[in-house]
């Protein structure tokens, strides 16, 4: 399989890459480690005319595990190699190192992961599987095949790091011709609530860095993924969790789950009341059984949806009893 | 072009070894990498989509978008009007059907008439390149009328309102149907003391081969056509491209240059294959054309989806007394070696073990699915799950260790089964002592944690067909051609195929062997028809047996010439002479000798060039019976393997730890490249057994990509300790059996053992999904909870 023609651009500056856009609006696709967007396009996926490659942009690269400040293009090999987020960070690496594989972990990046198309069994197939089925919502047609109906894309977000940087508190660096804007990572994901208008992006803006909060430095974490295989595959779920205690009380306790919903999901209404209680065994498994009962996977995955809905309540649970362990 | 002579030896290291632990031999039996290794780890070795010609077009092929569909028209006038396109075929052009056996041909270039699943290719296009191909497939209309889709193979039983095929039994999608019966069954089970049913049921899988199908063909203007292929039978591609384009075979090339993996899903002839030849035919030029993965995917000729009923006997001594198969298969929209696979899957049921009776009702049916086809241990795993699990569920029946059961109930050496398969050489005893000793099996067996496991399986698998699909029953099975030229290289021409299994490397031992030189004098010469003689193909699992028993006589016919050249020069008798180290002495006096080169040009001197060739051809065999020849074989491999695996009870996923697996291929002619076959079939068979799937959702494939269809990640490997317990096959070269499908055999149910003793729940709908696991136990967790089952007395007694 072969790209169809496009025009790149690679521009060396922030400004110069909003330039492009701007002059191409809903024709274009930025482009970071490519390691996703590429395979699409080769399937077909809503190739667009224009892409605009980051890599040229030095401030894009920014490492910096000591001021928790990691640019769009740092790569997920970076994460993982990097001692200091090793220890700092411990979710993001575990998280990071479940990515694909090391080949497409050397190349793909934060960004790209943050921002990874949604997928489902009936989008991530080529263009004459595709036809043969009479297209869907998110390319070319003009319905769902997993919900039928015309309105809503229920493609899954698969992307691993969100849950984890979500459980540390992150932020995220957004530019776009309008200025400068910061937002909770959380809130990235506060689109139209669909597989398809899944960001709160605006037309053209560059995702910069993410930054992590100097509190969340540290703090135990961990991240817990469903597959079928220890390699290769998306998140089937993908359960984030961090945990601070003062003795046996929780201080502070986050969790955060992917691959399940059109977006990632953090919890905070059912672990902000455990702040200050002791983190029993009981209000363990009661938490995991509620978050089990919160999330709303659909058939479009590999494994069917009542077994990673189930498995929510094992990971969480798991997740939580092993930093309360390690604590 | 491809360089079809690979320097064997070159950067290999050739230990010295001890005769003494080698059966005295030099090279037979050691431990050597390949001989193209060193080119394939350096991306040296060239495969077909490496190679190049002048002009060379691309071509592609148009998938149809409906899985059952008259044709009504394919419009492709303002397609082969668009600049850069060449050519743009479509099935009439050349309909003749073809297919690998020679009394089912069902298969076409390209769609004729009609489609028969999703996928298959309706139209061919030659262009300057592969954007010009998908434009042109945007300017061809195709026109379909839907027609009834089949995706279960137990409807096609019935009476269908279109048939897939025309040439399918009465007004049925059944392409065949077997029956079998030796002994009396029915009095078998009215007698039993005991008896146990066991319903498998198994998901088509794909032979996931790294290297996609690819085809380079070209029309020169001296009349001919060459074809290079990634192909595992050079020879089946030279007949069915004769007869399909009506050209004679002297006219046609058949290279097969490095094949990536072929697994028995390179073995048919293939449509690609012709069209592509037809392409270039029309264009005068080159055409190369190169699967992506989903096609790969759509013609298929995997492994049948299949649902199987087995039902075993014993008297009360705990012999078997009966075995009762049915089988049913998928064998979507084509024949391809279905008729074997039909066969196969009862009568490969009847080893290890001795059967007295037997029973087999064997249906294959059409479906609108991707055809399925041969592969690796083809027609040997399903049936041997359930009859394996049927085993165990009788030996818990019976209050019996199922090894000892096992052990009780073996065929001898030099037997013959119920059908009449000829057993000569069998390992398989030492091979269930073997795993027992090793895998500390009574200290373990039920004895492990809940949830912890460890099961035993054994297996048999047919050591070369031997009644070959044969064009001119009357050749032989392979021959093999020797050259030696006034540079002392010994070229070997042989048309067996390595596909990566390594036929070059046991070439090139066994002609150094004989001859007493080293592996890197000699040359493997493979494939290029214009110059191999014929070999039937790397199927069957005959390589080893066959070509090696040719290569063997044609290097003892070049001895023969060799002793008398050395025995003129020395003055001693021709029968005097020894060959070793690269030198022909006399017999005890290693001083009174002379070189390789020196005998070789003696040799020469008024005569040219040495040539010696040599041949296998196998018995007849077998009864007299329908079907009797299906699984005749000049030998058997057994095998017995003991697997022990750990399952999380929460969500289901099984971790295989270590796997004991013993396997008797009579001499391992090169452990080695046996320990790579048991290893590589050991990933292979647990991807069947835990996670790979052809997925349907009624004819729609839902996963025809390498993400989505789960071949083992290298982190699921088990420890594997192999464990070559074979003697020496009487009629093997040297000895040796196969060692390329059997050793795939025993791992499903030996894992699938170890799960049943792990959680005390058979598993017999393959995959096993972690999914199927944890609904498993939370169904027992209702019931009362899982627990293994009782530990049987004997097992820590005998």
């Amino acid at each position: 399989m072969h790209l169809e023609t496009f025009e790149l651009h690679q521009p060396t500056h922030l400004e110069d890459a909003l330039a492009v856009a701007s002059s191409h609006p809903g024709e274009f696709d930025y482009l970071a480690g490519g390691t996703d967007l590429l395979p699409n396009y080769k399937m077909r996926l809503n190739p667009r005319a224009h892409l605009i490659a980051l890599g040229g942009i030095p401030e894009l690269h920014t490492f910096a595990p000591a001021d928790g400040t990691f640019g769009a293009l740092a790569t997920l090999r970076q994460l993982e190699t990097e001692e200091a987020v090793a220890r700092d960070y411990p979710g993001l690496v575990e998280a990071a190192r479940q990515v694909a594989t090391p080949l497409v972990r050397a190349s793909a990046t934060v960004g790209g992961n943050l921002l990874v198309e949604t997928r489902c069994f009936f989008f991530n197939q080529s263009p004459s599987w595709r036809e043969a089925l009479g297209y869907c919502l998110k390319a070319e047609g003009d319905r769902c095949h997993v919900v039928p109906q015309k309105e809503r894309c229920y493609a899954t977000f698969s992307g691993d790091l969100a849950p984890s940087l979500v459980v540390s508190g992150a932020q995220v660096d957004l530019l776009s011709p309008e200025g400068t804007r910061t937002l909770p990572l959380e809130e990235l994901y506060d689109g139209r609530g669909d597989g398809i208008h899944r960001t709160t992006l605006l037309p053209g803006e560059i995702l910069v860095r993410v930054r992590l909060p100097r509190e969340a430095r540290g703090r135990p974490s961990t991240y817990r993924k469903l597959r079928v295989r220890p390699a290769f595959d998306f998140p089937e779920l993908g359960v984030a969790a961090s945990l601070a205690l003062e003795g046996r009380r929780v201080r502070s306790l986050r969790l955060a789950v992917g691959g399940l919903e059109t977006r990632p999901r953090s919890f905070a209404s059912l672990t902000d009341p455990l702040e200050g209680e002791n983190l029993t065994d009981e209000r363990i498994a009661d938490l995991a059984r509620r978050v089990q009962a919160a999330v709303r996977p659909v058939h479009n995955t590999f494994l069917a949806p009542d077994y990673r809905k189930r498995m929510t309540e094992v990971f969480v649970r798991r997740a939580l009893t092993d930093l309360k362990e390690a604590s | 072009m491809a360089k079809s002579a690979s320097e064997p030896g070159g950067p290999t290291a050739e230990v010295r070894s001890n005769p003494a632990s080698t059966g005295g031999y030099r090279l037979i039996g050691r431990r050597l990498p390949l001989v193209d290794a060193a080119l394939k780890v350096t991306g040296r070795a060239e495969y077909t989509d490496d190679l190049k010609r002048p002009g060379l077009l691309v071509g592609r092929l148009l998938k149809s978008t409906q899985a059952h569909a008259r044709i009504v028209e394919v419009e492709v006038s303002a397609a082969r009007a668009l600049p850069g396109v060449a050519a743009v075929l479509t099935g009439e052009r050349f309909p003749t059907p073809f297919g690998v056996l020679p009394m089912t041909h069902d298969e076409t270039a390209l769609a004729v008439e009609k489609v028969r699943h999703y996928g298959e290719w309706v139209a061919a296009v030659a262009a300057q390149d592969e954007e010009t191909c998908e434009e042109a497939f945007r300017r061809i209309r195709v026109r379909y009328e839907p027609l009834p889709v089949y995706d279960d193979p137990e409807a096609g039983q019935r009476p269908v309102a279109e048939k897939i095929h025309a040439r399918a039994l009465r007004d049925t999608n059944i392409q065949k149907e077997v029956f079998q019966h030796f002994g009396d069954v029915p009095r078998a089970f009215r007698e039993a003391y005991a008896e146990v049913k066991v319903q498998g049921r198994f998901a088509g899988v794909n032979h996931g081969f790294t290297e996609p199908h690819c085809v380079l063909a070209e029309a020169t203007p001296d009349g001919r056509l060459t074809v290079w292929s990634a192909t595992q039978v050079p020879h089946y591609l030279h007949r069915a491209l004769s007869e399909v384009l009506g050209l004679p075979l002297h006219r046609i090339r058949v290279i097969k240059p490095e094949v990536g993996g072929g697994f028995g899903g390179k073995s048919d002839p293939f449509p690609h294959e012709i069209a592509c030849a037809a392409l270039a035919l029309e264009t005068g030029r080159a055409v190369k054309l190169l699967l992506d993965r989903e096609d790969v995917f759509y013609v298929n000729h995997g492994r049948h989806p299949t649902r199987n009923t087995v039902r075993l006997a014993a008297n009360e001594a705990g012999e078997f007394t009966a075995l009762d198969v049915e089988a049913l298969l998928d064998g979507g929209a084509f024949s391809s070696f279905g008729v074997v696979t039909t066969y196969y899957n009862g009568v490969l049921a009847l080893g290890p073990y001795r059967l007295p009776a037997f029973r087999y009702h064997g249906v294959r049916a059409y479906t609108n699915h991707p055809p399925s086809g041969a592969m690796r241990a083809h027609g040997g795993t399903n049936i041997r799950y359930s009859l394996e699990m049927a085993v165990d569920a009788l030996a818990e029946r019976l209050g019996r260790d199922p090894l000892a059961l096992r052990l009780q109930n073996l065929l001898s050496a030099n037997t013959q089964t119920v059908n009449e398969f000829r057993i000569t050489s069998n390992g398989a005893r030492d091979c269930l002592t073997a795993v027992r000793e090793r895998s500390r099996w009574r200290e373990r067996f039920r004895q492990l944690p809940f949830g912890e496991g460890i099961g035993v399986a054994c297996g048999f698998y047919i050591s070369g067909s031997n009644s070959p699909i044969h064009f001119t029953p009357r050749f032989p099975q392979c021959t093999v051609h020797l050259k030696v030229d006034m540079d002392g290289g010994v070229t070997i021409h042989c048309g067996a195929a390595d596909i990566g299994q390594g036929s070059k490397t046991l070439l090139a031992q066994v002609v150094a062997e004989v001859l007493g030189i080293r592996m890197d004098r000699t040359r493997v010469a493979a494939v290029d028809s214009d110059t191999a003689p014929v070999d039937l193909g790397s199927y069957s699992s005959r390589v080893t047996f066959m070509m090696g028993n040719a290569a063997k006589r044609a290097a003892e016919e070049l001895r023969e010439i060799l002793s008398r050249s050395a025995g003129e020069i020395l003055g001693h008798p021709p029968e005097e002479m020894s060959f070793e180290d690269e030198r022909i002495h006399r017999e005890g006096s290693p001083e009174v000798g002379v070189d390789f080169l020196t005998a070789v040009h003696r040799a020469m001197e008024h005569r040219g060039a040495l040539v010696a060739s040599g041949s296998y051809e196998s018995q007849p065999m077998g009864g007299t019976f329908k079907g009797a020849k299906a699984g005749t074989a000049p030998a058997y491999s057994f095998s017995a393997y003991v697997s022990h695996v750990k399952v999380d009870l929460e969500t289901g996923f099984v971790d295989v730890k270590k796997v004991w697996a013993a396997f008797d291929c009579g001499r391992a002619l090169n452990p080695l490249a046996v320990e790579g076959q048991i290893e590589g079939s050991i990933h292979m068979g647990l991807g069947q057994l835990l996670s790979e799937s052809m997925d349907y959702r009624g004819a729609r494939l839902m996963n025809p990509s390498l993400l989505e269809y789960k071949i083992l990640a290298p982190q699921q490997m088990p420890e594997v300790e192999c464990l070559l317990v074979g003697g020496e096959d009487p009629e093997g070269p040297f000895g040796a059996k196969e060692a390329g499908e059997g050793p795939l055999i025993p791992v499903l149910p030996s894992v699938g053992a170890a799960i049943h003793d792990a959680l005390g729940i058979r598993f017999l709908d393959l995959p096993i999904t972690p999914e199927k696991i944890f609904r498993a136990l939370e169904r027992s967790r209702r019931d009362g909870g899982a627990k293994k089952p009782p530990l049987p007395r004997e097992t820590t007694e005998s």
